[in-house]
């Protein structure tokens, strides 16, 4: 168990150090420390067998070690609001890449309009609290559930189409999404919908910085754990329908139309579950979105969106739900990180989707054959 | 219902719009022929057309060559030479490469190779992120026939547009390199067994479809007298909906496609209340019911799946 | 038609089947019949219409006129996947495994239908879904452990890493997973050699075996595994049956003669 543990906690200070180191002697030695640590393991496949069993060895110690860091991941960035923000938007991304990977990766069911379910999310949390005046919590909890229903405007698309062509009814539907937002009244239209009321749960308002164990953290850190919390569900529901009947169902339907079929799957069913669960998750993060940020406008759930949460997804490895929890990670914070790179984030998103399609298109963190443990 | 005149008058700019589409989808059905793949990226490379003729244009304006017919044709021909080399380039690298792995794969690289060719003009271009106007090249003035005002630089891009049509319509039936190309649509091995070149018919493809977004990208700078780094992403979904509503790997569908699409848009922008703003809506609400209905396309898309 | 005493009862009868692709028909009026526990082996020139004939008890082509019925229940005009669901098991042509999922999820899929967990066992009562899969995994490895224990060893591995003559195993694994009333088999020995083709032939004869009333359905193009496995051929031409009893007289009769080798082939 502890070479487990031991290797959480290096990886745990690596991550805190490269967020917050400034002075040029830190940034160097987390440098250092860094690629060191990415040699040993790209270079020495002995470690990584190692590492490999002993993480598989005692999987729920490792769980609970990753939980534990990442709860008290807040507490070492106390000082930067503004990297516990970051923090919160790649927890953000995480249930949205859970949610496009069982579309994408699981059923093989090309959605390239993530970007607008995440607004209709972000946008009936909008109506909801401005105009119905509904609390921000509720309103939270049926976003979601909007992005669902209204994604049965693609079952017929999803059924009767694949591949580019169903891309392009998707891109269609995001290009129709974001037309209509900016045009009507009720959303807005180009200045979208200001002053959505940040959460209040049981009194406390979000935007109060709490205090957790004597220590003050900045107000940011109320949507982290939220944000935890909602991104820990996401990959635990994607991770248990991915090991099931569901996951298997969908992987051959991907994979096979026509075995499939003749298996007895029902691909009508299989892709619309897959579809509708997808939506949920997806809408659930642009629900988040719009709680934290307080606004949603049309630009803010474009056709980019939809590629930046398709890097994601990329570079964690398609149906891979552990790499979507990667992708989010890295893909997040490495532009704030490098000041310099973020003119060029986009950029930096389109070159990386397209290396590791050429060069590792399994992803970072390749999905597992399943063992059913 | 709006008079005559008026439906005829978007008629007109439907048709403007159509031709410039046209070209565009034209561009994606070759790529289908020969490759099987959709490359998304394609519009992208129709904005690089427009950015490359701009920066041709200002570069000979530099250099003392004022004279419009002038300056236009060697602006044309710069850009369909460097977006052609371009397109090419954009196929060895990223799009041949992945053209036997799962389609899911090249539409994906294929959209990011888009993203990238989009941002590094906002990046890369002086001021990059604002709209760039066009020069006004074409002979300014009009007349007018049956209450329709019709002006000589619409006939002129529609000149245009029908010459380069025209030519590649030659260039695919009645040359070696198009007999090629047909073959390649076909039968990729079968023409490879007869002596066709499969890398270099496929690059020459690349070539062709991308000097038609090239002009295509130069027309439309000059139809709005602007142009943004933007304009590929819709410029490129509504090429291949043309496409696909024509028939991908059907020359003469997707320039019916193409014709169609500037049609409905416009018409829909005449006949619809707050049309205008909403014409895209429409469109797209026309492909997507299309796709469901007929995914095949008006004239038939190439081959289908071997159970 | 009704079976005498004594006779095995029949399992698969079509009648008049018909499919028809635009102005092309790739079968007509195709009249067979297929027992319980029968080996069939079906034969005859590229397009004569064996794939089609298979394709349309499998519900993937819908008939232009005809019937099929299974143990008396009509399957045309039935989704697929009913009609899997109603005991009706193939391979294809060109093996449509996933080939990057492991050997015994391919097997798994076979049981899916006969799944009683859903998706709410899943998230939530996960003791009851690994309970579930625990049981067909071990029916997995039983069906596999029947051609060979190596398979069964290589459980977790990819299919992708396997030879076709155990990727071939695996489907018809994957289809015995089933539990099929009627296999149908679509030339299972295509790609191989004569000693993979001579392991194929073992590997039916353990089928046959495993289950003696499963009915089986073979087309093929190698006369050395039909004059093997069937107990009676039925031969095909340009969509028609053209000949039908045991291989000896199909393969003596002139007109399976003249579609294989030509009008002027074939002396003696």
């Amino acid at each position: 168990m502890s070479p487990v543990l031991l290797a959480e906690a290096v990886l745990f200070t690596l991550v805190v150090a490269a967020l917050l180191a400034e002075r040029p002697a830190s940034l160097a030695a987390t440098g250092l420390a860094g690629a060191a640590t990415a040699a040993a393991l790209g270079f020495l496949p002995g470690l990584r067998a190692a590492l490999t069993r002993a993480f598989a060895a005692h999987r729920v110690p490792a769980l609970i070690g990753g939980a534990v860091g990442a709860l008290l991941l807040p507490f070492f960035l106390r000082g930067s609001p503004y990297w516990t923000f970051v923090a919160t938007m790649a927890l953000m991304y995480v249930t949205i890449g859970q949610g496009l990977n069982l579309q994408i990766g699981t059923a093989g069911v090309v959605n390239l309009a993530g970007a607008a379910f995440a607004g209709l999310g972000g946008y009936t949390v909008g109506l909801l609290t401005t105009a119905a005046g509904w609390p921000s919590w509720l309103a939270l909890l049926v976003g979601p559930w909007a992005a669902l229903a209204l994604g049965a405007l693609l079952f017929v698309p999803i059924l009767k189409t694949r591949g580019h062509y169903l891309a392009l009814v998707t891109i269609a539907f995001v290009f129709i999404f974001n037309t209509l937002m900016n045009n009507l009244e009720f959303t807005g239209g180009p200045q979208g919908i200001k002053n959505i009321p940040t959460l209040r749960i049981l009194g406390h308002a979000f935007t109060t910085p709490p205090a957790i164990f004597g220590v003050r953290l900045p107000a940011h850190a109320n949507f982290y754990f939220l944000a935890l919390l909602m991104a820990g569900l996401a990959t635990w529901i994607a991770r248990r329908l991915h090991d099931s009947w569901l996951g298997l169902a969908l992987n051959t339907l991907r994979d096979d139309e026509i075995a499939a079929r003749c298996c007895g799957i029902s691909v009508t069913r299989g892709k619309l579950v897959a579809f509708s669960v997808g939506n949920f998750l997806i809408g659930l993060g642009g629900s988040f979105y719009a709680v934290m940020v307080g606004f949603v406008s049309p630009p803010d759930f474009d056709f980019g969106y939809s590629l930046v949460m398709l890097s994601v997804i990329i570079i964690g490895g398609v149906d891979s739900v552990a790499g979507v929890v990667l992708g989010a990670c890295l893909l997040v914070p490495l532009p704030e990180r490098f000041r310099f790179l973020h003119e060029y984030r986009l950029l930096l998103y389109g070159v990386v989707i397209v290396l590791t399609l050429l060069y590792r298109p399994q992803g970072l963190w390749p999905v597992a054959v399943r063992r059913y443990r | 219902m709006p008079p005559i005149e008026l439906l005829l008058q978007q008629a007109m700019n439907g048709l403007m719009l159509g031709v410039m589409y046209a070209l565009v989808a034209v561009g994606f059905t070759l790529f289908f022929g020969v490759l099987d793949v959709i490359h998304f990226s394609h519009g992208d490379i129709f904005m690089l057309g427009a950015f490359a003729g701009l920066t041709a244009l200002a570069g000979l304006g530099a250099i003392g060559i004022g004279a419009p017919a002038v300056a236009l044709a060697l602006a044309f021909a710069g850009s369909i030479l460097v977006v052609g080399l371009l397109g090419v380039v954009a196929e060895r690298v990223c799009v041949k490469p992945l053209a036997r792995s799962s389609p899911l794969m090249t539409l994906l690289a294929t959209l990011s190779l888009g993203l990238v060719i989009r941002e590094a003009v906002l990046i890369f271009y002086p001021r990059g992120a604002d709209p760039k106007p066009f020069p006004q090249l074409l002979p300014a003035g009009g007349f007018e026939a049956g209450g329709v005002a019709i002006r000589y630089e619409n006939l002129a891009i529609l000149a245009i547009a029908i010459v380069a049509m025209v030519s590649v319509d030659l260039l695919i039936n009645r040359t070696r390199m198009g007999a090629a190309i047909r073959a390649v649509a076909q039968d990729p091995e079968a023409a490879q067994m007869m002596g066709v070149n499969l890398n270099g018919t496929v690059d020459l493809t690349f070539f062709i479809g991308s000097g038609l977004a090239a002009i295509a990208g130069i027309l439309s700078g000059l139809y709005y007298s602007e142009i943004h780094f933007i304009m590929g992403v819709s410029g490129g979904v509504i090429g291949f909906s043309a496409a696909a509503i024509g028939g991908l790997g059907n020359v003469y569908g997707a320039i019916l496609g193409g014709l169609l699409f500037g049609m409905v848009q416009t018409l829909s922008a005449a006949l619809i209340p707050r049309g205008s703003e909403f014409r895209d809506v429409v469109a797209f609400a026309v492909v997507m019911l299309f796709l469901v209905v007929r995914p095949s396309g008006i004239l038939g898309e190439k081959s289908a799946e071997r159970v | 038609m009704t079976p005498t005493p004594g006779e095995p009862p029949v399992r698969l009868v079509t009648q008049g089947l018909t499919v028809r692709f635009g102005g092309l028909e790739a079968l007509g009026g195709v009249d067979v019949t297929v027992a319980a526990g029968e080996t069939v082996g079906v034969i005859g020139p590229n397009g004569s219409g064996k794939t089609t004939l298979f394709n349309a008890i499998s519900g993937l082509y819908q008939p232009a006129a005809g019937e099929i019925r299974l143990e008396g229940r009509p399957l045309a005009g039935l989704e697929p996947h009913l009609i899997a669901r109603l005991g009706v098991a193939r391979t294809f042509q060109a093996s449509r495994l996933c080939l990057g999922l492991s050997v015994f999820d391919n097997v798994l899929i076979g049981m899916h239908a006969r799944r009683r967990t859903g998706l709410v066992d899943a998230v939530l009562r996960r003791h009851r879904l690994r309970g579930e899969v625990r049981a067909c995994l071990a029916e997995a490895a039983r069906l596999l452990a029947l051609f060979s224990s190596g398979l069964v060893d290589r459980g977790f591995d990819r299919v992708a890493q396997l030879p076709q003559i155990d990727r071939r195993r695996v489907e018809i694994c994957r289809a015995l997973a089933l539990q099929p009333r009627l296999l149908l088999l679509d030339e299972p020995s295509a790609g191989m050699n004569p000693e993979e083709t001579a392991e194929l032939m073992k590997d039916l004869q353990v089928v046959r075996e495993a289950a003696p009333d499963l009915s089986l359905v073979i087309i093929e193009h190698d006369m050395f595994v039909i004059e093997g496995v069937s107990q009676r051929v039925v031969a095909f031409n340009y969509g028609r049956k053209i000949a039908e009893g045991t291989f000896r007289e199909v393969s003596a009769h002139p007109g399976v003669r003249e579609a294989y080798l030509g009008k002027e082939g074939g002396r003696g």
